[in-house]
């Protein structure tokens, strides 16, 4: 067998290794998973490593054979090795929610993009490690410890899908799947140095996935290169009765601008904040002085209400999760502990499952929907969300996209800033706007921090017009160099 | 700002547990998220905005039974933390006299 080179391998690349022979589904598996082996150990991105991965694999080399047999092409992602997040269910195989809730649930039913990626005959490699429910920037709030960042062991991998940045960022996956709901992809595809995915609200089915905040979540793909995403988006999107907030094609216009440059909007006012790190200013200055030089035009942009976004945020989004997470009742189906009588059953259940930062937002949920706040917090935070919103509508007809930096720092120390809510939520201060608009971004790679004899990835946000996603990837290909 | 006595409803409305310490410590940390927060009280807004996200918006649909076949209703009964056939079993909720 030949050794593979993981670190330069792509989706494409491998596609053409295994039409030419040059090495079998199993070969490739079987390398992903010695990989993982090696390095797992110490970075912790996988919640489980499947057993039966190779069975998988097998299954795959039997079609690739069948096709060559018949004189035909396959599709791209047969017999791909990849791995999703450990709240997208895979039937029969137990999904957790990084939580001690749901520690031995088993999935009864695929979600949508799983039935998706089997029909392409993907290999799933497992699951990956995450912040509880989703809820974290850091995937600290994992019950099962955090992910390490691969460029600096010392350091988080972002969240809340760190696991599935970590493990694409250290050769452990070919491409992964996470969930978004205020920056969970695109964050730590930044800390980690690979591209992530927000796709439009809609755009992706949500069904078999555990919900966080109903009206912000989304599922989308890490994966190295623009093409790479590009492949894995298409397979996993498209209208699904099983979620009604699923998108058509043609749900949204888009607006053909030909040839043309892409106009890239910049919102300087936005950018001012002593809270960013300079080295993540110098890499986003870069870029634009890049995409200058490739013949785009970068424009000044005014948001006047994007300063309120995180606010509308943190007010929406635990209003949803307390709502969503009502469904842990001990009884149905995880993790049950016996109270004195049948409503204590909840809280004792309830209290044992569930993580510090989930019952937070649980409980602040609840505050702010209570009657008397309802005004002054939901429905205000509605009413913003609307404004910021137009904002960005307005903003996109004199530009195609709009570029910051993905996040305020690189990859921070473990533990720095878990006593401190606050500061761990401002984390998603770039990218909460996405998912408050339904706004498709994606992260990517543009530069680096060199900190304490380590090079930190530093991505770049951009963000388009509803249903643009390949507007972004068009752009995408132009970052850096 | 936020009480005990009010983070106790809270917690009685939510059925969640908690310990003296971690009303102390959620007492804290609601004043400063809900601090943070507050600043959306500056803005001017008319509260008649309508929930919705781009072109999505909320939609029903019928309510139709459909069917679940033997192995499906198996493999959701078999989460169930206690099962007596085809029922999940929970402790009783009606007192005797």
């Amino acid at each position: 067998m030949t050794t593979i080179d993981l670190k330069n391998l792509t989706i494409t690349k491998a596609h053409e290794a295994l039409k030419k022979g040059d090495f079998t589904a199993v070969e490739l598996a079987q390398t992903y998973l010695e990989e993982v082996k090696k390095k797992d150990g110490g970075i912790n991105a996988y919640r489980e490593v499947f057993a039966d991965v190779l069975e998988q694999a097998k299954a795959a080399d039997a079609k690739i054979k069948a096709a060559h047999e018949a004189g035909k092409d396959f599709g791209l992602l047969l017999g791909i090795p990849c791995a999703i997040k450990d709240n997208i269910m895979i039937q029969g195989r137990i999904a957790g929610a990084s939580s001690k809730i749901l520690e031995n649930y088993h999935a009864t039913y695929d979600a949508t993009v799983t039935a998706k990626l089997k029909e392409q005959g993907v290999i799933f490699l497992g699951r990956t490690n995450m912040d509880e429910f989703a809820m974290g920037g850091s995937t600290e709030n994992s019950a099962y410890g955090p992910t390490k960042n691969p460029h600096d062991l010392t350091r988080v991998a972002g969240g809340s899908s760190g696991g599935s940045a970590a493990a694409l960022a250290m050769d452990g996956a070919l491409f992964t799947l996470g969930s978004d709901t205020g920056g969970s992809i695109r964050q730590p595809a930044s800390f980690c140095g690979v591209i992530g995915l927000k796709p439009t609200y809609g755009a992706v089915s949500r069904s078999g996935v555990m919900a966080m905040g109903s009206s912000l979540d989304q599922i989308g793909p890490f994966a190295k290169t623009i093409e790479d995403c590009k492949i894995v988006f298409d397979a996993i999107k498209g209208k699904d009765p099983k979620d009604g907030t699923t998108i058509s094609e043609t749900t949204y216009s888009i607006k053909d601008i030909g040839s043309k440059k892409p106009v890239i909007g910049v919102p300087r006012h936005f950018l001012k904040g002593d809270g960013i790190d300079s080295a993540v200013m110098e890499a986003f200055e870069k870029s634009l002085e890049s995409f200058k030089a490739k013949g785009y035009e970068v424009k000044e942009i005014t948001l006047p209400n994007i300063a309120y976004s995180l606010m509308v945020y943190y007010v929406i989004m635990p209003a949803e999760v307390s709502s969503n997470m009502a469904r842990f009742d001990g009884m149905r189906f995880g993790l049950h502990v016996d109270g004195k009588d049948g409503i204590d059953d909840y809280f004792e259940s309830r209290r044992a499952g569930l993580g510090r930062e989930v019952i937070r937002r649980i409980l602040l949920g609840t505050y702010v929907l209570s009657s008397g706040y309802y005004d002054a917090y939901y429905n205000r935070a509605n009413a913003v969300r609307k404004m910021i919103t137009d904002d960005f509508l307005k903003a996109f007809k004199e530009v195609d996209v709009i570029a910051t930096p993905t996040a305020p720092s690189p990859a921070f120390k473990i533990g720095e800033k878990t006593n401190d809510p606050v500061a761990m939520y401002l984390e998603d201060i770039f990218t909460v706007t996405a998912n408050i608009t339904g706004m498709p971004a994606i992260s990517v790679p543009c530069g680096s921090a060199h900190k304490e004899g380590k090079d930190l990835p530093i991505g770049l946000q951009l963000t388009a017009r509803h249903g643009e996603e390949e507007m972004l990837f068009r752009v995408g290909e132009d970052v850096g160099q | 700002m936020i009480t005990i006595p009010e983070l106790e409803t809270l917690a009685t409305l939510a059925r969640i547990k908690l310990t003296d310490a971690d009303k102390q410590s959620l007492v804290k940390e609601f004043d400063s998220i809900l601090a943070y927060v507050d600043q959306l009280k500056k803005v001017d807004v008319s509260l008649d905005a309508e929930g919705r996200v781009g072109a999505v918006k909320n939609i029903m649909r019928p309510d139709e039974s459909q069917d679940t076949s033997g192995a499906d209703r198996d493999a959701i009964l078999d989460e169930a933390p206690d099962r007596e056939g085809d029922f999940i079993a929970v402790k009783k909720i009606i007192a005797q006299d």
